[in-house]
């Protein structure tokens, strides 16, 4: 029986690997080199709202880390969380939501306590020429929209189910289910939502203040949400127990919770977590 | 054959011929190997862990009823359409030929994601058609009709070209004495043309059917992914991935289990009008 199972993980694995663009036999040869000066590599599994900010912050790392190479693999939280169940060869995971991580940590996949490193908060995104004309939060229950979301279990979709349930109380207890038949699509990550306004197919998504980036700032405009409907999205950051190199893990996690790294996602419109 | 004598090995030893054919039997038993272990490996998870439940799920019934309604949506245009331009393109001799032959060649080439952002940019809202489409109030995005486009876009290839070369190798005097007894064009086109070309015309609907029911890049990213109008089985099986992989196994074996009954269909058919035909 033994040998099945690991038929299984390898069938698993090589699929993983396959859709996450994360070869697997890269991993491996470097994580094997891990103990020399050379070439070591720093694998760093995000939610895909930090495409951006993390990006810039893996240059950073480079920089002050001569002979390591950062490889990011972004993906909504959800994915990447099944992602380490089956074994992703990685040293830190970065989710945008509690849920995944605390998942993450009774699983007993997590080194030590996840830290939050950064808060953010949904937004409602339309093209900039607005063709259904939603200037308010209300204004995306009207019939006929052409609303995406991102996929189930995917924290910015369940933030947004969350903001509407809150959003009954005021606008009417149809408010929710109205807004949600007008869901034409339901997308792998919150990036891909948010593109689907981008190139104008979708009349509006929900997504977070942080990925209103600069590149896409002639193409959408961004509907507010009121506080008191809004959810403060608490991202927590984690070194991996699978992790090669737990120094060199840590060290990424210290950047990201130091005044530098906190510069960085306030640049990329992310709130301080403190 | 002389020439050939002096570079292959000498033909009448016998130990070369038995090392010859002993690889290459070795090497198909590899490849069946390699193919079959994954599959295999489905079935055994989907018994291990009970995911066979997950087939009747309501998800995977819409993805299995949407996958079949499409892919028949997509084969009858491509018969009605792709049939008569594949004739043309066996048998008219025009200048724009050669470039047709290589248009059509593209999508098979062209990664399936490249042709679903292609898809968008023309048909989408804002795109080069989508624009004047969408003055008239004509939407394709998000719709059924947008997961056809996309099979059509990747699958028409192969039926159309193995069709022209089905086409191409009708023997034309047969048709020329159809026509010298009095039968009219469109008599000889559907009693003697299809029906000698009919191997080759079941042999490419079979192989585009089969890239239409697999089509996912195209359909992701043009048509997007809703239970019951735009998530086919391959995009039900990538969303069950991200959560339930149990509900995934149970798709891909389900798909698994159709193409299957699918090809033993069509071969047990065109067993039979073969037969029938010649």
């Amino acid at each position: 029986m033994r040998p099945k199972v690991n038929l299984y993980f390898l069938v698993a694995l090589i699929s993983i690997s396959a859709l996450s663009g994360l070869p697997a036999c890269g991993q491996a040869a470097g994580g094997g080199e891990g103990g020399e000066k050379g070439e070591r590599t720093l694998t760093i599994l995000a939610a895909s709202s930090l495409t951006d900010a993390f990006g810039e912050l893996g240059q950073t790392f480079e920089e002050q880390n001569q002979g390591v190479r950062v490889k990011q693999s972004f993906g909504s939280s959800s994915d990447l969380l099944v992602q380490i169940q089956q074994g992703a060869p990685a040293d830190v995971f970065a989710s945008a939501a509690q849920e995944e991580m605390n998942t993450a940590v009774k699983d007993g996949l997590v080194n030590g306590t996840p830290q939050i490193f950064v808060k953010n908060r949904e937004v409602v995104m339309v093209p900039k020429d607005n063709p259904a004309n939603i200037e308010r939060l209300r204004e995306v229950a009207k019939p006929d929209i052409k609303l995406v979301l991102a996929q189930k279990d995917v924290p910015a979709a369940d933030y947004a189910v969350e903001i509407l349930g809150k959003a009954n109380a005021q606008y009417g207890d149809d408010f929710e289910e109205d807004v949600l038949s007008n869901v034409v699509s339901r997308e792998a990550d919150v990036r891909a939502s948010v593109n689907r306004v981008v190139v104008g197919d979708a009349d509006a998504t929900f997504g977070y203040a942080s990925d209103y980036t600069p590149d896409i700032r002639g193409r959408v405009k961004v509907v507010p949400i009121a506080p008191d409907l809004n959810i403060i999205a608490t991202y927590p950051i984690a070194a991996l127990k699978d992790s090669k190199d737990p120094k060199l893990a840590k060290k990424w996690v210290d950047l990201v919770t130091s005044e530098e790294g906190q510069r960085v996602l306030e640049k990329w419109n992310f709130e301080p977590a403190a | 054959m002389k020439d050939r004598g002096k570079d292959a090995p000498p033909r009448n030893l016998p130990w070369g011929d038995t090392l010859a054919s002993g690889l290459a039997v070795a090497a198909l038993a590899l490849l069946a190997g390699f193919i079959s272990l994954p599959l295999i490996s489905l079935l055994v998870w989907m018994v291990d862990k009970g995911a066979w439940r997950a087939m009747a799920s309501p998800v995977a019934m819409d993805a299995l009823l949407l996958s079949v309604k499409t892919t028949t949506i997509t084969m009858a245009i491509l018969l009605v359409v792709g049939t008569p331009a594949a004739y043309v393109l066996a048998r008219a001799d025009f200048r724009g030929n050669r470039v047709i032959n290589t248009l059509l060649d593209i999508p098979v080439v062209l990664p399936p994601s490249a042709a679903g952002i292609a898809l968008l940019l023309a048909f989408g809202r804002l795109g080069l058609v989508g624009q004047y489409l969408d003055v008239f109030g004509v939407t394709v995005s998000f719709t059924t009709a947008a997961v056809v486009m996309a099979e059509i876009f990747v699958a028409a290839p192969f039926y159309v070209r193995q069709a022209a070369t089905g086409f191409g190798a009708v023997d034309r005097t047969i048709e020329e004495a159809a026509l010298v007894d009095g039968a009219g064009r469109a008599t000889v086109f559907f009693r003697v043309t299809i029906p000698l070309a009919f191997p080759a015309l079941v042999a490419g609907a079979l192989t585009a059917w089969a890239r239409a029911l697999g089509e996912f890049g195209a359909t992701i990213i043009f048509a997007g992914s809703f239970r019951g109008v735009t998530q086919t089985i391959p995009l039900a099986i990538f969303a069950e991935f991200q959560g339930d992989i149990d509900a995934a196994v149970a798709l891909s074996v389900l798909v698994l289990g159709f193409a299957f009954v699918v090809i033993l269909a069509v071969r047990y058919l065109t067993a039979r009008t073969g037969s029938y035909e010649t």
